[in-house]
Protein backbone atom coordinates (compact mmCIF):
# COMPACT_ATOMS: atom_id res chain seq x y z
CA UNK A 1 0.00 0.00 0.00
CA UNK A 2 1.30 3.33 -0.98
CA UNK A 3 1.33 5.82 1.92
CA UNK A 4 1.94 9.44 1.25
CA UNK A 5 4.12 9.84 4.40
CA UNK A 6 6.34 6.92 3.52
CA UNK A 7 9.99 7.66 4.43
CA UNK A 8 11.19 6.40 1.05
CA UNK A 9 12.29 8.79 -1.67
CA UNK A 10 9.23 10.90 -2.35
CA UNK A 11 7.70 11.98 -5.61
CA UNK A 12 6.30 15.46 -6.10
CA UNK A 13 2.74 14.30 -5.34
CA UNK A 14 3.95 12.58 -2.18
CA UNK A 15 5.67 15.76 -1.07
CA UNK A 16 2.49 17.73 -1.67
CA UNK A 17 0.54 15.14 0.29
CA UNK A 18 3.05 15.30 3.13
CA UNK A 19 2.88 19.09 3.20
CA UNK A 20 -0.90 18.96 3.31
CA UNK A 21 -0.86 16.53 6.24
CA UNK A 22 1.68 18.71 8.05
CA UNK A 23 -0.36 21.83 7.36
CA UNK A 24 -3.50 20.06 8.57
CA UNK A 25 -1.76 18.99 11.77
CA UNK A 26 -0.48 22.51 12.42
CA UNK A 27 -3.93 23.96 11.76
CA UNK A 28 -5.55 21.40 14.06
CA UNK A 29 -3.09 22.02 16.87
CA UNK A 30 -3.36 25.78 16.49
CA UNK A 31 -7.11 25.85 16.59
CA UNK A 32 -7.75 23.21 19.22
CA UNK A 33 -5.78 21.98 22.21
CA UNK A 34 -2.59 23.93 21.66
CA UNK A 35 -4.48 27.14 21.23
CA UNK A 36 -6.52 26.49 24.32
CA UNK A 37 -3.37 26.10 26.34
CA UNK A 38 -1.23 28.83 24.86
CA UNK A 39 -3.61 31.60 23.92
CA UNK A 40 -5.02 33.91 26.59
CA UNK A 41 -8.47 32.76 27.55
CA UNK A 42 -11.08 35.46 27.09
CA UNK A 43 -12.29 36.95 30.35
CA UNK A 44 -15.81 36.14 31.58
CA UNK A 45 -18.61 37.58 29.46
CA UNK A 46 -19.88 39.55 32.44
CA UNK A 47 -17.24 41.90 33.80
CA UNK A 48 -18.95 41.53 37.19
CA UNK A 49 -17.61 37.98 37.35
CA UNK A 50 -14.02 39.00 36.68
CA UNK A 51 -11.89 38.62 39.79
CA UNK A 52 -14.63 36.82 41.65
CA UNK A 53 -13.21 34.57 44.35
CA UNK A 54 -15.15 31.77 46.00
CA UNK A 55 -13.91 31.17 49.52
CA UNK A 56 -15.31 28.13 51.18
CA UNK A 57 -12.76 26.25 53.21
CA UNK A 58 -14.18 26.87 56.66
CA UNK A 59 -17.79 27.78 56.06
CA UNK A 60 -19.12 25.28 53.54
CA UNK A 61 -19.69 22.06 55.40
CA UNK A 62 -21.55 23.15 58.48
CA UNK A 63 -21.93 26.88 58.29
CA UNK A 64 -23.62 29.43 56.09
CA UNK A 65 -21.92 28.31 52.87
CA UNK A 66 -19.11 29.70 50.70
CA UNK A 67 -18.26 33.39 50.52
CA UNK A 68 -18.34 35.21 47.20
CA UNK A 69 -15.68 37.89 47.21
CA UNK A 70 -15.95 40.55 44.53
CA UNK A 71 -12.68 42.25 43.69
CA UNK A 72 -14.45 45.11 41.87
CA UNK A 73 -16.21 46.20 45.05
CA UNK A 74 -13.11 46.15 47.22
CA UNK A 75 -10.51 47.44 44.80
CA UNK A 76 -12.55 50.61 44.38
CA UNK A 77 -11.89 51.33 48.05
CA UNK A 78 -8.53 49.79 48.92
CA UNK A 79 -5.16 49.30 47.28
CA UNK A 80 -4.11 45.72 46.48
CA UNK A 81 -1.23 46.22 48.92
CA UNK A 82 -3.45 47.01 51.88
CA UNK A 83 -5.30 43.68 51.67
CA UNK A 84 -2.57 41.41 50.36
CA UNK A 85 0.32 42.79 52.44
CA UNK A 86 -0.99 44.59 55.52
CA UNK A 87 -3.98 42.38 56.18
CA UNK A 88 -2.21 39.32 54.83
CA UNK A 89 -4.68 37.86 52.34
CA UNK A 90 -2.98 35.25 50.18
CA UNK A 91 -3.05 35.56 46.40
CA UNK A 92 -4.85 32.23 46.05
CA UNK A 93 -8.38 31.46 47.19
CA UNK A 94 -8.64 29.48 50.43
CA UNK A 95 -4.96 29.93 51.23
CA UNK A 96 -5.28 32.65 53.89
CA UNK A 97 -6.88 30.51 56.57
CA UNK A 98 -9.79 32.91 57.08
CA UNK A 99 -12.19 31.72 59.76
CA UNK A 100 -15.03 33.30 61.73
CA UNK A 101 -12.60 33.48 64.68
CA UNK A 102 -9.91 35.38 62.79
CA UNK A 103 -12.58 37.78 61.54
CA UNK A 104 -14.04 38.29 65.01
CA UNK A 105 -10.58 38.97 66.40
CA UNK A 106 -10.14 41.83 63.95
CA UNK A 107 -8.02 40.12 61.32
CA UNK A 108 -8.67 39.15 57.69
CA UNK A 109 -12.17 40.43 56.74
CA UNK A 110 -12.60 41.61 60.33
CA UNK A 111 -9.75 44.10 59.88
CA UNK A 112 -12.35 46.39 58.27
CA UNK A 113 -15.61 44.54 58.85
CA UNK A 114 -15.69 45.06 62.60
CA UNK A 115 -18.88 47.07 62.97
CA UNK A 116 -16.87 50.12 64.09
CA UNK A 117 -14.53 51.19 61.34
CA UNK A 118 -15.82 54.05 59.21
CA UNK A 119 -14.86 53.92 55.54
CA UNK A 120 -16.27 56.38 53.03
CA UNK A 121 -18.49 57.88 55.73
CA UNK A 122 -20.17 54.57 56.52
CA UNK A 123 -19.68 52.13 59.37
CA UNK A 124 -18.51 48.84 57.89
CA UNK A 125 -20.73 45.99 59.03
CA UNK A 126 -19.19 43.39 61.34
CA UNK A 127 -18.22 40.08 59.78
CA UNK A 128 -19.09 36.82 61.52
CA UNK A 129 -20.40 38.70 64.52
CA UNK A 130 -22.48 36.68 66.98
CA UNK A 131 -24.98 39.48 66.88
CA UNK A 132 -25.27 39.45 63.10
CA UNK A 133 -28.60 38.69 61.57
CA UNK A 134 -28.70 36.01 58.89
CA UNK A 135 -29.10 38.82 56.34
CA UNK A 136 -25.66 40.09 57.25
CA UNK A 137 -24.18 36.58 56.99
CA UNK A 138 -25.66 36.26 53.52
CA UNK A 139 -24.06 39.45 52.30
CA UNK A 140 -20.77 37.58 52.16
CA UNK A 141 -21.85 33.93 52.29
CA UNK A 142 -23.84 34.41 49.15
CA UNK A 143 -22.92 31.61 46.75
CA UNK A 144 -26.10 30.42 45.05
CA UNK A 145 -28.30 32.86 46.96
CA UNK A 146 -30.33 35.47 45.11
CA UNK A 147 -30.84 39.13 46.03
CA UNK A 148 -28.71 38.99 49.15
CA UNK A 149 -25.91 41.31 48.03
CA UNK A 150 -26.19 44.98 48.81
CA UNK A 151 -24.24 46.22 45.80
CA UNK A 152 -24.67 45.27 42.17
CA UNK A 153 -21.84 45.66 39.68
CA UNK A 154 -23.89 47.74 37.29
CA UNK A 155 -25.05 50.28 39.87
CA UNK A 156 -21.74 50.42 41.71
CA UNK A 157 -19.62 50.99 38.62
CA UNK A 158 -22.07 53.18 36.70
CA UNK A 159 -20.02 56.36 37.15
CA UNK A 160 -16.61 54.75 36.74
CA UNK A 161 -14.74 55.05 33.43
CA UNK A 162 -14.96 51.95 31.28
CA UNK A 163 -11.95 50.40 29.62
CA UNK A 164 -11.26 47.79 27.00
CA UNK A 165 -12.85 45.31 29.36
CA UNK A 166 -14.80 46.30 32.45
CA UNK A 167 -13.62 49.26 34.49
CA UNK A 168 -10.50 51.26 33.67
CA UNK A 169 -9.24 51.38 37.25
CA UNK A 170 -6.19 53.50 36.47
CA UNK A 171 -8.37 56.12 34.79
CA UNK A 172 -10.82 55.93 37.70
CA UNK A 173 -8.03 56.77 40.10
CA UNK A 174 -6.53 59.45 37.87
CA UNK A 175 -9.94 61.09 37.55
CA UNK A 176 -10.36 60.89 41.35
CA UNK A 177 -13.48 58.77 40.97
CA UNK A 178 -11.93 56.36 43.44
CA UNK A 179 -9.44 57.01 46.24
CA UNK A 180 -8.17 53.62 47.36
CA UNK A 181 -7.16 53.55 51.03
CA UNK A 182 -3.59 52.41 51.63
CA UNK A 183 -3.36 52.59 55.42
CA UNK A 184 -5.47 50.99 58.12
CA UNK A 185 -5.01 52.23 61.68
CA UNK A 186 -4.01 49.41 64.01
CA UNK A 187 -3.16 47.07 61.14
CA UNK A 188 -0.80 48.84 58.74
CA UNK A 189 2.79 49.67 59.51
CA UNK A 190 3.76 53.34 59.28
CA UNK A 191 6.22 53.31 56.42
CA UNK A 192 8.66 55.78 55.02
CA UNK A 193 7.36 57.36 51.81
CA UNK A 194 7.78 55.27 48.70
CA UNK A 195 10.84 55.84 46.57
CA UNK A 196 9.44 55.65 43.07
CA UNK A 197 11.38 53.61 40.59
CA UNK A 198 11.65 54.75 36.98
CA UNK A 199 9.49 53.17 34.31
CA UNK A 200 11.30 50.87 31.90
CA UNK A 201 10.67 48.98 28.72
CA UNK A 202 10.74 45.22 28.43
CA UNK A 203 11.67 43.68 25.10
CA UNK A 204 8.86 41.47 23.86
CA UNK A 205 9.79 37.83 23.32
CA UNK A 206 7.89 37.82 20.01
CA UNK A 207 9.81 39.80 17.36
CA UNK A 208 6.66 41.24 15.78
CA UNK A 209 5.53 43.10 18.90
CA UNK A 210 6.81 46.42 20.18
CA UNK A 211 8.28 46.47 23.69
CA UNK A 212 6.19 46.69 26.83
CA UNK A 213 6.32 49.99 28.67
CA UNK A 214 6.24 48.92 32.29
CA UNK A 215 5.20 51.56 34.77
CA UNK A 216 7.01 50.67 37.96
CA UNK A 217 5.40 53.64 39.66
CA UNK A 218 1.81 52.69 38.82
CA UNK A 219 2.39 49.13 39.94
CA UNK A 220 4.24 50.07 43.11
CA UNK A 221 1.58 52.54 44.24
CA UNK A 222 -1.11 49.88 44.09
CA UNK A 223 0.92 46.87 45.13
CA UNK A 224 3.84 48.07 47.20
CA UNK A 225 7.09 46.18 46.66
CA UNK A 226 6.68 42.96 48.62
CA UNK A 227 3.56 41.83 46.80
CA UNK A 228 5.57 41.32 43.59
CA UNK A 229 9.08 40.72 44.93
CA UNK A 230 10.36 38.12 45.37
CA UNK A 231 7.39 35.77 45.09
CA UNK A 232 6.09 36.72 41.64
CA UNK A 233 9.25 38.31 40.27
CA UNK A 234 12.30 36.74 41.92
CA UNK A 235 15.81 37.80 41.04
CA UNK A 236 16.94 36.13 37.85
CA UNK A 237 19.92 36.32 35.50
CA UNK A 238 19.44 39.01 32.86
CA UNK A 239 19.18 36.47 30.03
CA UNK A 240 16.29 34.63 31.66
CA UNK A 241 13.09 34.86 29.64
CA UNK A 242 10.47 35.28 32.29
CA UNK A 243 8.02 37.65 30.76
CA UNK A 244 6.85 35.48 27.88
CA UNK A 245 3.15 35.35 27.16
CA UNK A 246 3.22 31.59 27.62
CA UNK A 247 4.31 31.99 31.23
CA UNK A 248 1.82 34.79 31.77
CA UNK A 249 -0.97 32.58 30.48
CA UNK A 250 0.10 29.92 32.96
CA UNK A 251 -0.56 32.48 35.69
CA UNK A 252 3.04 33.31 36.39
CA UNK A 253 4.75 36.72 36.37
CA UNK A 254 2.34 39.34 34.94
CA UNK A 255 -0.27 36.58 34.76
CA UNK A 256 -0.38 36.38 38.56
CA UNK A 257 -2.74 39.39 38.41
CA UNK A 258 -3.41 40.10 34.73
CA UNK A 259 -5.95 37.59 33.54
CA UNK A 260 -7.38 37.13 37.01
CA UNK A 261 -8.02 40.53 38.57
CA UNK A 262 -6.09 43.22 36.73
CA UNK A 263 -7.04 43.82 33.08
CA UNK A 264 -6.99 40.61 31.01
CA UNK A 265 -4.02 39.35 29.04
CA UNK A 266 -5.82 39.70 25.74
CA UNK A 267 -6.04 43.48 26.22
CA UNK A 268 -2.77 43.55 24.23
CA UNK A 269 -2.63 47.29 23.72
CA UNK A 270 -2.57 48.00 27.47
CA UNK A 271 0.91 46.51 27.86
CA UNK A 272 2.11 46.86 24.27
CA UNK A 273 0.85 50.39 23.57
CA UNK A 274 2.51 50.50 20.16
CA UNK A 275 1.03 47.17 19.19
CA UNK A 276 2.60 44.93 16.51
CA UNK A 277 5.47 46.31 14.44
CA UNK A 278 3.35 46.69 11.31
CA UNK A 279 0.81 48.90 13.09
CA UNK A 280 3.16 51.87 13.61
CA UNK B 1 -14.47 37.08 125.14
CA UNK B 2 -16.48 39.51 123.01
CA UNK B 3 -13.40 41.69 122.54
CA UNK B 4 -11.44 38.64 121.41
CA UNK B 5 -14.07 37.76 118.78
CA UNK B 6 -14.18 41.35 117.49
CA UNK B 7 -10.37 41.44 117.37
CA UNK B 8 -10.26 38.11 115.46
CA UNK B 9 -12.87 39.37 112.97
CA UNK B 10 -11.02 42.63 112.39
CA UNK B 11 -7.75 40.78 111.98
CA UNK B 12 -9.16 38.33 109.44
CA UNK B 13 -10.87 41.18 107.50
CA UNK B 14 -7.61 43.11 107.46
CA UNK B 15 -5.61 40.11 106.26
CA UNK B 16 -8.19 39.38 103.57
CA UNK B 17 -8.02 42.99 102.39
CA UNK B 18 -4.21 42.93 102.25
CA UNK B 19 -4.30 39.58 100.40
CA UNK B 20 -6.87 40.94 97.95
CA UNK B 21 -4.84 44.05 97.20
CA UNK B 22 -1.73 41.93 96.65
CA UNK B 23 -3.61 39.50 94.40
CA UNK B 24 -5.11 42.32 92.31
CA UNK B 25 -1.70 43.95 92.13
CA UNK B 26 -0.11 40.72 90.92
CA UNK B 27 -2.80 40.14 88.31
CA UNK B 28 -2.53 43.68 87.09
CA UNK B 29 1.24 43.43 87.00
CA UNK B 30 1.03 40.15 85.06
CA UNK B 31 -1.41 41.77 82.64
CA UNK B 32 0.82 44.76 82.11
CA UNK B 33 3.83 42.47 81.60
CA UNK B 34 1.86 40.52 79.00
CA UNK B 35 0.79 43.76 77.28
CA UNK B 36 4.38 44.98 77.36
CA UNK B 37 5.57 41.71 75.83
CA UNK B 38 2.86 42.00 73.17
CA UNK B 39 3.73 45.61 72.49
CA UNK B 40 7.36 44.56 72.32
CA UNK B 41 6.95 42.18 69.39
CA UNK B 42 4.54 44.53 67.63
CA UNK B 43 6.90 47.46 67.95
CA UNK B 44 9.76 45.36 66.63
CA UNK B 45 7.59 44.07 63.77
CA UNK B 46 6.46 47.58 62.82
CA UNK B 47 9.99 48.91 63.01
CA UNK B 48 11.46 46.15 60.85
CA UNK B 49 8.74 46.25 58.21
CA UNK B 50 8.54 50.04 58.01
CA UNK B 51 11.38 50.15 55.52
CA UNK B 52 9.87 48.04 52.76
CA UNK B 53 8.87 50.98 50.58
CA UNK B 54 12.38 52.36 50.31
CA UNK B 55 14.24 49.08 50.58
CA UNK B 56 16.21 49.90 47.44
CA UNK B 57 17.83 52.86 49.19
CA UNK B 58 18.84 50.82 52.25
CA UNK B 59 22.49 49.75 52.37
CA UNK B 60 23.52 46.10 52.10
CA UNK B 61 24.72 46.13 55.71
CA UNK B 62 21.41 47.51 56.93
CA UNK B 63 19.50 44.96 54.86
CA UNK B 64 21.53 42.17 56.45
CA UNK B 65 20.66 43.53 59.90
CA UNK B 66 16.97 43.76 58.97
CA UNK B 67 16.97 40.14 57.77
CA UNK B 68 18.61 39.02 61.03
CA UNK B 69 16.01 40.95 63.01
CA UNK B 70 13.26 39.19 61.02
CA UNK B 71 14.81 35.83 61.88
CA UNK B 72 15.07 36.79 65.56
CA UNK B 73 11.45 37.92 65.66
CA UNK B 74 10.03 34.77 64.06
CA UNK B 75 10.25 32.53 67.17
CA UNK B 76 8.45 35.22 69.19
CA UNK B 77 5.62 35.35 66.66
CA UNK B 78 5.38 31.56 66.73
CA UNK B 79 4.43 31.79 70.40
CA UNK B 80 1.43 34.04 69.73
CA UNK B 81 -2.15 32.79 69.65
CA UNK B 82 -3.26 31.01 66.47
CA UNK B 83 -4.80 34.01 64.72
CA UNK B 84 -1.96 36.44 65.34
CA UNK B 85 0.60 33.76 64.57
CA UNK B 86 -1.04 33.04 61.22
CA UNK B 87 -1.32 36.68 60.20
CA UNK B 88 1.98 38.07 61.46
CA UNK B 89 4.15 35.16 60.36
CA UNK B 90 2.82 35.61 56.83
CA UNK B 91 3.44 39.34 56.95
CA UNK B 92 6.94 38.81 58.32
CA UNK B 93 7.66 36.28 55.57
CA UNK B 94 6.80 38.85 52.90
CA UNK B 95 8.79 41.56 54.62
CA UNK B 96 11.88 39.36 55.01
CA UNK B 97 11.50 38.08 51.46
CA UNK B 98 11.66 41.59 50.07
CA UNK B 99 14.78 42.51 52.02
CA UNK B 100 16.48 39.29 50.92
CA UNK B 101 15.45 40.01 47.31
CA UNK B 102 16.83 43.55 47.39
CA UNK B 103 20.05 42.39 49.02
CA UNK B 104 20.49 39.67 46.39
CA UNK B 105 19.80 42.19 43.59
CA UNK B 106 22.35 44.61 44.99
CA UNK B 107 24.96 41.87 45.32
CA UNK B 108 24.33 40.80 41.72
CA UNK B 109 24.66 44.37 40.50
CA UNK B 110 27.97 44.74 42.30
CA UNK B 111 29.46 41.72 40.50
Amino acid sequence: MHMCWSPKKRTTSERECFSLVLLGAVFFLTTSGWAQIYLPQPPPEQAADYGKVIIGNASSATGPGPVVFDHWLHRAKFTCRLCHVDIGFAMQANASGITATTNREGFHCGACHDGKRVIGGKVVFASCSNESSSNNCNRCHSLGKKDVRKYTYRAFTAKLPKGYYGIDWTAAENQRKIKPINFLEGISVKRTPMQTRPDFSIKATMPWVHPIIFSHEAHAIWNGCELCHPEIFPTAPKETVRDSMFLNIEGRYCGACHGKVAYPLNSCIQCHPRGPIWAR
Amino acid sequence: MFRLIVFAMLLSTGLAAVGGVLAIGQASSSRSQSTARQEGWRKEFDDICSKTQDAMTVSKEELTVLISRCDALKPKLEKLDETRKKVYLERLRMCRGLYAYVLESKEKNDK
